[in-house]
C-alpha cells in the first residue's frame, strides 16, 4: 500500500538526505519534492500533500529555530526525517477506535460505498471472519437495484456456508433489511451484515435511501468500503457518505493489485475514520486485517526510518 | 485557473524559467482534476515546450497564450485519431459479401477491463443502443467466474427483451444470452457464442469478460487466449473516471499482455481498439482519467458511460471535457 511503498522510497529520499553535507533548505526541499511526488502518483489528495509539505518546512523550521539541531548536522537531518514521518504517520492514522463485535449480543455491519467498489464480496468475506472467530453470522442482500444481485449473494454466502437473506420480488431495501435484520437477531446471530447497493453523492435519492436503510437497521458499525484505485474523487464522496451514513470504518478492497490506495489514504484523513480490513482477492480469504499502528511499527522497522520513535 | 497565469506579466520572449512555476501550478491543477501524475507531467512538458520562445505582449495575451496551448494539447489528446462509429463499423461487416458456401459471422465486441468498473452494466448500454439501432444482438456470459455475473446478464437481457423499440411492445427475439454456466473456460463459450450467432443469424455479439487485476498473469493469459483464439471486432477496455494514476497501469498492461499473447500465437497482432469510461456521473469535473486513459493508448473514448440505466451511455464531447480539466 501507499506507506509501505512510500516507506522505500522514503528510504531512498532519506539516505540522499543523509549522504548531504549540510542540511539546508535546498536540501529540504529536495527531499520533499520526492516524497511529494511519491504520494502523488500514489493517489493521495493534491491538496493534502500540499499541506503536508507545508506543515513540514513550517515544523522544521520552527524545530531548528527553537535550537533543536544544537548545532550537529545529523540532529538536523533527526528534525526533517521526524517531521516528514509524523505527517505521514498522521495521513493513516486518525487515532480512532473501530467497534470490536461483542459476543452474545447481535451486532449489526452495515457495508456502503460507491457501486462497484467491492462491497457485496466484502459482505461474505466479513461473515466468514467473524464465522471463523466463533461468531455466527450472516448476510442480509438489502440491494433490490443492481441485476443480479441477491443471486451472486446468494451463491457467495452458500460457497462460504454463511446464512443469507433476501428476495427476488420485494423491490424496498429499506424492507428487506429491516426483515432481514429481525429474523437474524430472532435467531440469535452474533455477526448481522447489511450489503446495500452502489451509490454516490450526486444522486441525493439515493444516499437518502441508505439513510433510511440506516435508521430501519441501526448498524452498530457502518464499514465504508472504497475501491484502491480511486483517484481524486476520493475525498469528495468519502466525506459525503460520511456526513449521511455516518461510517465508522473503512475497508479498502482490490489491495491485491498494482494500486497503492492513496485515494482511499485520503479519505482517512478527510473523514478521520480508520482502516480496519484490506481485500486483497476476489477468493473469501482473501482479506487482511489492519489497524494503523501495527502497520506503522512495522514501517518503522525499515532501515533508516529506524530510530525515529525515540525523539 | 486564471490566477496560475497572473504570474506571468510585461511583454516579452517566454523562457523556461518564466515558465516553470506556471507549468508547476499547471501540473498541480491537472491533477487535482484527476489526470495521472505521469501524464499530467507530460502534457506540462509539452506546453512548455510548445511556449518557449514565443513572444507575448503583456499580461492579457501571456494568459491566452498559455491557456490556448493547454487547451490545445489536451484537445489534441482527446480527439480520436481513429473512427468511433461503431454502427458504421458494424454495417460495414455485415454487408461484406461471403462466399455462397460460408455463412456471415457477426459482428463481435469484447468488453475488458479491471473489478468492478461497469463492464457488464455497460455492455447491456451498448446492446440496448444497439437494439434500438435495428441490430440482432447475442450476450455471450463469459464471465464463469463472479457470483451472480450470468444472473446478472440474464436479467439485463429480460429486461433488454420486454422494452420496446420502433413501436413494437418489445423487443423479442432481438436479443438473447448465450451462457453455458460458471466454471468453464471462458475462450471455449465465446467461440461457441460466436458461432451461435452466426447459425442463428444474430448480427453482434456481446462478449462479456470476468474482471481481473491487470497484473494478475493467469487471468491476464486467459484473457489474451479468449482474445487470440475469437478475434473480435473491436476490443473495448471498459476504466472507471474514478480511477487515479492506475489508469496508466491498466491500459499499459491489458493493451501489453494482449498484443504479447496475440503476436506470439502466430494471430493478428490486437490490442486495444478504445476504450469506455464509466461512472461519469460520478466525478463532478475531475474528468481527468478520460486524458490520462487516450494519452496512454492513443485510442479513442467510444463510450461514456453516466449512470445505470440502459440509456446512460454517451458520446464522448471532447470540448465539454476540455472545458470541465480548464475550468477552476
Ligand atoms: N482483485 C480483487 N477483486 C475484488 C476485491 N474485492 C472485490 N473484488 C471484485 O470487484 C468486483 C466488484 O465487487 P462487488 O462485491 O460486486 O462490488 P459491490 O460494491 O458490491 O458492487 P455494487 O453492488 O454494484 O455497487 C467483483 O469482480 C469482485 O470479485 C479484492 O479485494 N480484490
Ligand atoms: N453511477 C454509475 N454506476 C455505474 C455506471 N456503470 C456501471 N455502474 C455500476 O457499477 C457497478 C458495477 O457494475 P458491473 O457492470 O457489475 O461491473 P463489472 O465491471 O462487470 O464487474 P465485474 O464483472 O465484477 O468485474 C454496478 O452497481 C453498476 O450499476 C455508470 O456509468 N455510473
Ligand atoms: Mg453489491
Ligand atoms: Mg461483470
Amino acid at each position: 500500500m501507499v506507506l509501505a511503498d512510500l516507506g522505500r522510497k522514503l528510504n531512498a529520499a532519506l539516505s540522499s538526505l543523509n549522504r548531504a553535507p549540510v542540511v539546508d533548505e535546498k536540501v529540504l526541499d529536495a527531499l520533499l519534492k520526492e516524497v511529494c511526488a511519491a504520494l502523488l502518483e500514489s493517489d493521495v489528495n493534491v491538496k493534502l500533500v500540499a499541506q503536508l509539505r507545508q506543515k513540514v518546512k513550517t515544523k522544521v523550521k520552527a524545530a531548528l529555530e527553537g535550537g533543536a539541531d544544537k548545532g550537529k548536522e545529523q540532529n538536523r537531518r533527526n528534525v526533517v526525517q521526524k517531521a516528514i514521518f509524523d505527517e505521514l504517520v498522521g495521513l493513516v492514522d486518525p487515532g480512532v477506535e473501530p467497534y470490536k463485535p461483542k459476543k452474545g449480543h447481535p451486532n449489526v455491519i452495515m457495508a456502503v460505498g460507491l457501486q462497484g467498489n467491492g462491497k457485496t464480496t466484502t459482505c461474505t468475506k466479513l461473515a466468514v471472519y467473524y464465522q471463523k472467530r466463533g461468531f455466527k453470522s450472516a448476510i442480509v442482500c438489502a440491494d433490490t437495484f443492481r441485476a443480479g444481485a441477491f443471486d451472486q449473494t446468494r451463491q457467495s454466502a452458500t460457497k462460504a456456508k454463511v446464512a443469507y437473506f433476501g428476495s427476488y420480488t420485494e423491490t424496498d431495501p429499506v424492507t428487506i433489511a429491516a426483515q432481514g435484520v429481525a429474523k437474524f437477531k430472532k435467531e440469535r446471530f452474533d455477526v448481522i451484515i447489511v450489503d446495500t447497493s452502489g451509490r454516490h453523492k450526486q444522486e441525493s435519492e439515493l444516499f437518502r435511501e441508505m439513510v433510511q436503510i440506516g435508521e430501519a437497521v441501526q448498524p452498530d458499525m457502518t464499514v465504508m468500503v472504497l475501491d484502491a484505485s480511486i483517484g481524486q474523487a476520493a475525498e469528495a464522496q468519502a466525506r459525503a457518505f460520511k456526513e449521511s451514513a455516518n461510517f465508522g470504518a473503512i475497508i479498502v478492497t482490490k489491495m491485491d493489485g498494482h494500486a497503492k490506495g492513496g485515494g482511499a489514504i485520503s479519505a482517512v484523513a478527510a473523514t478521520q475514520t480508520p482502516i480496519i480490513f484490506l481485500g486483497v482477492g476476489e477468493h473469501l480469504h482473501d482479506l487482511d486485517k489492519f489497524s494503523p499502528q501495527p502497520f506503522i511499527s512495522k514501517l518503522l522497522g525499515l532501515g533508516d526510518v529506524q530510530g525515529l520513535v525515540e525523539h | 485557473l486564471g490566477s496560475i497565469f497572473s504570474r506571468l506579466t510585461g511583454s516579452k520572449v517566454l523562457t523556461e524559467e518564466d515558465l516553470k512555476p506556471v507549468l508547476e501550478a499547471m501540473k498541480q491543477h491537472l491533477m487535482k482534476k484527476n489526470v495521472a501524475k505521469e501524464i499530467a507531467d507530460k502534457v506540462c512538458d509539452d506546453v512548455g515546450q510548445s511556449l518557449v520562445g514565443k513572444k507575448v505582449g503583456g499580461f492579457q495575451s501571456t494568459t491566452s497564450a498559455v491557456r490556448q496551448a493547454l487547451s490545445n494539447s489536451i484537445t489534441r489528446i482527446l480527439t480520436p485519431k481513429t473512427s468511433t462509429d461503431l454502427l458504421l463499423s458494424i454495417r460495414t461487416k455485415l454487408s461484406t459479401p461471403v462466399a455462397a458456401s460460408q455463412k456471415r459471422l457477426p459482428y463481435s465486441i469484447t468488453f475488458v477491463g479491471v473489478n468492478g468498473v461497469g463492464k457488464s452494466t455497460n455492455l447491456s448500454k451498448v446492446c440496448f443502443w444497439l437494439i434500438q439501432n435495428g441490430f440482432r444482438v447475442l450476450i455471450a456470459a463469459c464471465d464463469t467466474f463472479r457470483s451472480g455475473a450470468v444472473e446478472q446478464l440474464r436479467v439485463h437481457v429480460r429486461n433488454l427483451g420486454m422494452l420496446g423499440v420502433d413501436g413494437a411492445t418489445n423487443s423479442k427475439g432481438r436479443v438473447e444470452l448465450y451462457e453455458r454456466g460458471y466454471g468453464k473456460d471462458a475462450a471455449g463459450i465465446a467461440r461457441e457464442a460466436i458461432a451461435y450467432g452466426r447459425d442463428n443469424d444474430f448480427d453482434v455479439v456481446l462478449i462479456d469478460t470476468a474482471g481481473r487485476m491487470q497484473d494478475n498473469e493467469p487471468l491476464m493469459r486467459a484473457l489474451a487466449k479468449l482474445v487470440a483464439t475469437n478475434n473480435p471486432d473491436k476490443i473495448i477496455f471498459v476504466g472507471e473516471a474514478l480511477v487515479g494514476n492506475e489508469a496508466v497501469d491498466q491500459l499499459t498492461k491489458f493493451d501489453r499482455a494482449l498484443r504479447d499473447f496475440s503476436a506470439a500465437s502466430g494471430g493478428q497482432e490486437r490490442g486495444i481498439d478504445g476504450m469506455l469510461v464509466t461512472k461519469w456521473d460520478t466525478v463532478d469535473d475531475k474528468v481527468g482519467a478520460a486524458l490520462s486513459m487516450t494519452y496512454v493508448t492513443g485510442q479513442p473514448i467510444i463510450f461514456v458511460g453516466c449512470g445505470q440505466t440502459y440509456t446512460d451511455l454517451r458520446q464522448l464531447r471532447v470540448a465539454n471535457v476540455v472545458q470541465a480539466i480548464l475550468s477552476d
